[in-house]
């Protein structure tokens, strides 16, 4: 990375923690997850049990809304504005831009995450507080990949509002809806598509593979048996793989749209 | 950096072609104006110079030698963009604090920027309450502060009040007497008009004329504009204007307000001449006015379609 791209990132930070909507969306979910920790401290239950999935699901709505809306306007908010010509008129390739735009955004998305769930993490007490840090990386990971399909999704897109529309709806198809969306298909098709392709639909998505793999960590994996899971949770090399497939790509994507765009405004 | 040319370019978007083979250049100690109907290509020309745009056929050459837009030739460059803009949330100084970072200038140089374009007092204030003319000039801070040989600067006059037109000039001037290298692309001809050294007149992606406006004056030959302010005598007045009509027939085009007035080709100033000297009763001032650049480019235009 050269001295504009290192500029970049501090810019792109600095930046993005004036943005209102990821001011509005962070406190938000330091508030509600601050709400899950007390709550969980408060019951006479092991509160790691109750605090841990609840602030799983929490992180599994809120932190790809973060990330998407972080990622959403990263190229084409540039090219509204008339800018990106400006940019790439400095002394920097196409794909450091497009790298150095994912990673000051990213260190934003870390101070938010980081944020609500420190918050969570301090309210829920010493011991608590170990067990529902494990959910840190995780949701970073979940938070990357969903900024880079913001990125991408911004890179491919000419106006900030398509891009808007796109982030939302896709926020809607993958987090929201992805799980009901399995349902439906696997009982439109009668059975036709077994329970265990349906599982692994579930962690080709990163807020599928998040959620699973979280939930069996804080409940164990009978739970999810008894959700219908008939597939294991991938080992770590298969999630590992996933989660750099779903950073790497979109963002390698991002870049080629830049390269490949024969005019810049 | 002696000269800085894009040779033979060739741009199109899809059916349209926006550049048709195009030869143009900059040397030290010179500002080339760009002008041109909307659709020209004067600003895709500009993009070629950037790299924001690759050309299908062409390239860019430096001190005579084929070049890339590649870091080292963009490390040379300042550029303003048409509609210059900023960051809403960020302060002016932020801004440039950036770009500054980027290009490995001091921050002490920011702030001579600043001072410079007259936005010292306005530096800690948000992008978002500055004025036209403000992010302008903020721009055109931006386009000098690593002190680039080659300065590109488009539709830099937009927005600009008077003060921040002589901020501009100064810029021009500076830049000039350095030795370094201005293209400027702009519909101001008339703002520009003593201030630019070439001109290059572009019209559906091809050079009309490029040259000085001495030059491109004398190319589109216009009439001069003679005014005469008359002596409050009718009589001799009268006798004046007959003398006029006799010695250039039909180069008379009014008579108002105590004033005549009369178009003549560069070669008919010296039978004006004459005419005045032998009615020096009837004629109190005189006064010459040369076809602006917008005349001319206008002429050059309508000739070439």
């Amino acid at each position: 990375m050269g001295r504009v791209g290192l500029a970049l990132i501090l810019h792109e930070l600095v930046e993005r923690t004036r943005d209102r909507w990821v001011l509005v969306i962070s406190v938000l979910f330091a508030l509600l997850a601050a709400g899950v920790s007390l709550y969980g401290r408060s019951a006479e239950a092991d509160s790691a049990m109750l605090t841990g999935p609840s602030l799983v699901t929490l992180a599994g709505l809120l932190v790809p809304l973060v990330a998407l809306v972080l990622g959403h306007d990263a190229i084409c908010g540039e090219r509204e504005r008339n800018t990106l010509g400006l940019l790439l008129s400095l002394p920097v390739g196409k794909l450091e831009v497009v790298l150095a735009k994912f990673l000051g955004r990213l260190l934003a998305l870390v101070l938010a995450v980081g944020m609500g769930l420190g918050v969570a993490i301090v309210l829920a007490g010493e011991g608590q507080g170990a067990v529902l840090a494990k959910l840190l990386v995780p949701a970073l990971l979940l938070g990357a990949a969903f900024l880079s399909v913001g990125v991408l999704i911004s890179a491919g897109s000419e106006r900030q509002a398509t891009a808007t529309s796109l982030v939302v709806a896709i926020w809607f198809l993958m987090v929201f809806f992805y799980d009901m969306g399995l349902l439906g298909l696997l009982v439109a098709t009668d059975g036709q598509i077994s329970q265990e392709t349906i599982g692994w639909m579930t962690f080709v998505n990163p807020a599928g593979l998040f959620r699973v793999d979280m939930m069996s960590r804080f409940s164990g994996p009978e739970v999810l048996e008894s959700l219908g899971m008939v597939v294991a949770v991938p080992g770590a090399g298969v999630r590992a793989a996933l989660w750099t497939g779903w950073i790497a790509v979109p963002l390698a994507l991002s870049g080629l749209l830049l390269v490949r765009a024969r005019g810049t405004r | 950096m002696k000269q800085v040319a894009l040779r033979s370019v060739v741009v199109e978007f899809g059916k349209v072609r926006a550049l048709a083979g195009v030869d143009v250049d900059a040397r030290s100690g010179e500002v080339v104006l760009f002008a041109g109907p909307n659709g020209a290509g004067k600003s895709t020309l500009i993009r070629v110079m950037l790299g924001l745009v690759r050309p299908q056929a062409g390239h860019l050459e430096v001190d005579g030698v084929a070049h890339r837009v590649d870091n080292a030739f963009k490390r040379t460059l300042g550029y303003l963009p048409e509609a210059v803009a900023f960051a809403e949330n960020l302060t002016g100084r932020q801004v440039l604090r950036f770009f500054a970072r980027a290009r490995g200038v001091s921050n002490a140089r920011v702030d001579a920027v600043l001072e410079r374009v007259d936005l010292s007092g306005a530096a800690k204030r948000a992008v978002r309450g500055y004025s036209r003319g403000m992010r302008q000039r903020l721009g055109l801070g931006l386009s000098i502060l690593a002190e680039p040989e080659l300065l590109i600067l488009d539709e830099p006059t937009g927005g600009l009040d008077q003060a921040g037109l002589v901020v501009l000039w100064s810029i021009l001037t500076e830049w000039r007497e350095a030795g370094r290298m201005v293209v400027v692309s702009s519909h101001d001809l008339t703002l520009l008009e003593r201030r630019v050294d070439r001109l290059c007149l572009l019209r559906e992606g091809r050079v009309v004329a490029f040259d000085s406006p001495e030059k491109l004056r004398e190319l589109a030959a216009l009439p001069l504009r003679v005014t005469f302010g008359l002596a409050t005598d009718r009589a001799q007045a009268a006798d004046f204007a007959a003398a006029v009509d006799l010695a250039l027939p039909g180069a008379r085009r009014g008579e108002y307000n105590g004033a005549l007035t009369v178009e003549v080709a560069p070669g008919g100033l010296l039978p004006l001449m004459d005419v005045r000297g032998s009615h020096a009763d009837a004629v109190l001032t005189m006064r010459v006015e040369e076809p602006g650049l917008d005349q001319i480019y206008e002429h050059l235009l309508k000739a070439v379609r």
